[in-house]
């Protein structure tokens, strides 16, 4: 009897484990894989960096900062650079909100193709709160990676997001060593 | 008429003399004050020195206005890249100036040549902006004593330019600004020969470019710490792999700088217009500075040189506003270490980029040689 009820305990006890052990597997388990696609989201020119930092790895990507649902084509990753720029939303002739309708779309877009999101945050402060924090949140909830300069997480706004949703986060002191890590992911 | 009445008459008179005398005494005064403002900051070049000129070299028509401005030549005589610094765009953001200031007393060139304009707008240094309650002017204890340098307008004197217009047409792009951007001379560019007194120098800061075929041009600039375009450098679509180069180097440095684009339909501007009608890669660096901003609270000299706002720091514990402003405050050491760590850097990239062509400056302090030292250690 006493053996019959201690297996039945351990059942329960995998029954009830087994979607959260199977939902870490699920993200520990995300491919990153090449092509890469590198959008912003606030059109910082941050974008521009993050593409030289990959253009260092040797990571095969392109860079549309204006990035369409339509150009995600044969990508396999799509990373994503938050930040609010004014001077980058006017240079691109896009008003706020059209940005961030462009932006939902993109993610909405690569969520359906099972595309994963690697968000790409080196702009610290300068790059958070008021305008650029919409565009932050957005690319961090939807991301499966984010690579953050430590600067742009001192309230732990991504580390708290990365919690809650479970999300690998990678915070580097200075933008230059955002490389390696970006580069690992696709070593794999 | 009475005895009575004369006397009374008598002693309206006197009245009317001393209340007269009073006046004429405070306008004086003030006009002392005012007409300091007309007195030119005196500056002490390094031995590297070559040369001096006149702004009015390149468009004779400014020759003695208000608008013309001595030019520093150093040129080392070794063939290479042709840089041009440029100070006090706006009279109003110290280090702005003050980092032009330091380099000019300080530079030596081994290749190629650099051109320094210290008072890019020299009108705006004659007057201070209206209801702002800013100084007229900041003491710096240089080596040989006490330098007094003048704080000026954001915009040209409108005694030199006046009245505004309600709204500003930007010469050619037809972008419409307030009427008060009609005395900025950057959002003069490109200018033209017959326009206003501010297009004008505009239109001769055009013709040096073109004449001495500038490789590289800096815009040096101050900004409020509210304002999201601050501690970056600004750059032309021509100058990005140099100033995202930069931008990386620098923050090895641990000096972040925030890198923006320069907008294509915002004309009139330093970074775009002498992008795209000359040769010159441009450059356009921002520092933040509390007594830029609308919450700065006491504006005196201290906050200039010191740049310790309690409204700002308030502001800044209450996490009600995200603004670049350090809780020590924003000392004018560390804006002009900012500037001169950003102008060195960007030549040291674009050497990179140009062998061909360099241009090799020595003898300017580093970031942290500037806030050890001070910057009175680097002044005559």
């Amino acid at each position: 009897m006493k053996t019959i009820l201690t297996t039945l305990c351990a059942l329960m006890l995998i029954v009830a484990l087994a979607p959260a052990l199977s939902a870490e597997e699920e993200k520990a388990a995300v491919a990153f894989e090449q092509p890469i696609l590198i959008s912003s989201a606030g059109q910082s020119a941050d974008v521009k960096l993050v593409a030289m930092l990959a253009k260092k790895q040797k990571l095969d990507a392109t860079v549309a900062e204006m990035a369409q649902p339509a150009d995600l084509g044969n990508v396999k990753t799509l990373v994503i650079v938050p930040g609010f720029s004014s001077k980058g939303l006017g240079a691109a002739g896009v008003s706020q909100k059209e940005e961030m309708e462009r932006v939902e779309a993109l993610v909405q877009a690569a969520n359906e193709a099972k595309i994963p999101i690697v968000m790409v945050h080196i702009g610290g402060n300068a790059r958070r709160g008021g305008q650029s924090d919409g565009f932050n949140k957005i690319a961090a909830e939807n991301s499966a990676h984010m690579i953050v300069v430590a600067q742009g997480d001192e309230d732990k706004f991504f580390s708290q997001i990365a919690g809650e949703k479970k999300i690998e986060i990678e915070v580097v002191d200075k933008i230059a060593l955002a490389a390696a890590p970006l580069g690992k992911l696709f070593a794999k | 008429m009475t005895l009575k009445q004369e006397g009374r008459s008598y002693r309206h008179i006197v009245t009317a003399v001393i209340i007269v005398a009073i006046f004429a005494i405070g306008a004086a005064l003030a006009s002392v004050d005012f007409l300091a403002m007309h007195r030119p900051d005196v500056i002490h070049p390094s031995a590297g020195l070559t040369g001096t000129g006149m702004l009015s070299d390149y468009f004779e028509e400014i020759k003695g206005t208000p608008g013309d401005t001595k030019l520093y030549f150093y040129d080392s005589g070794v063939p290479g890249a042709t840089v041009l610094l440029l100070g006090g765009t706006h009279p109003n953001e110290p280090s702005g100036f003050i980092a032009p200031v330091v380099i000019t007393e300080n530079l030596q060139v081994s290749a190629g040549r650099v051109l320094i304009l210290l008072q890019a707008c020299a009108s705006g240094f004659t007057c201070t902006d209206p209801f702002e309650g800013c100084p007229q002017s900041y003491t710096l204890q240089g080596k040989s004593g006490p330098r007094k340098f003048r704080f000026g307008s954001r915009v040209s004197n409108p005694l030199d330019q006046w009245p505004d217009p309600l709204v500003y047409l930007h010469y050619p792009s037809g972008q419409q600004l307030s009427g008060f951007e009609t005395r900025n001379l950057n959002r003069s560019y490109p200018g033209r020969p017959d326009g206003t007194f501010t297009e004008k120098v505009g239109h001769a800061i055009m013709q040096l470019i073109e004449a001495e075929h500038v490789d590289v041009a800096f815009d040096l600039h101050e900004a409020a710490p509210e304002i999201p375009i601050i501690n970056a450098i600004v750059y032309h679509e021509k100058s990005e792999d140099v100033a995202l180069g930069a931008v990386l180097e620098l923050e090895m440095e641990g000096l972040h700088y925030s890198p923006e684009l320069s907008p294509v339909n915002f004309r009139g501007l330093s970074h775009r217009e002498w992008g795209d009608r000359t040769g010159a890669m441009p450059f356009l660096m921002e520092t933040s500075n509390p007594i830029q901003g609308r919450l700065r609270g006491r504006t005196n000299e201290d906050l200039i040189v010191k740049g310790v706002s309690e409204r700002y720091k308030q502001a800044l514990e209450s996490g009600a506003l995200r603004i670049e402003y350090l809780p020590e405050g924003e000392p004018l050491e560390r804006r002009v270490g900012r500037h001169i760590a950003g102008f060195k850097t960007i030549l040291s990239v674009y050497n990179d980029a140009h062998p061909e062509n360099p241009i090799v400056i020595e003898n300017l302090p580093s970031y942290d040689e500037l806030m050890a030292n001070g910057i009175g250690h680097y002044l005559q």
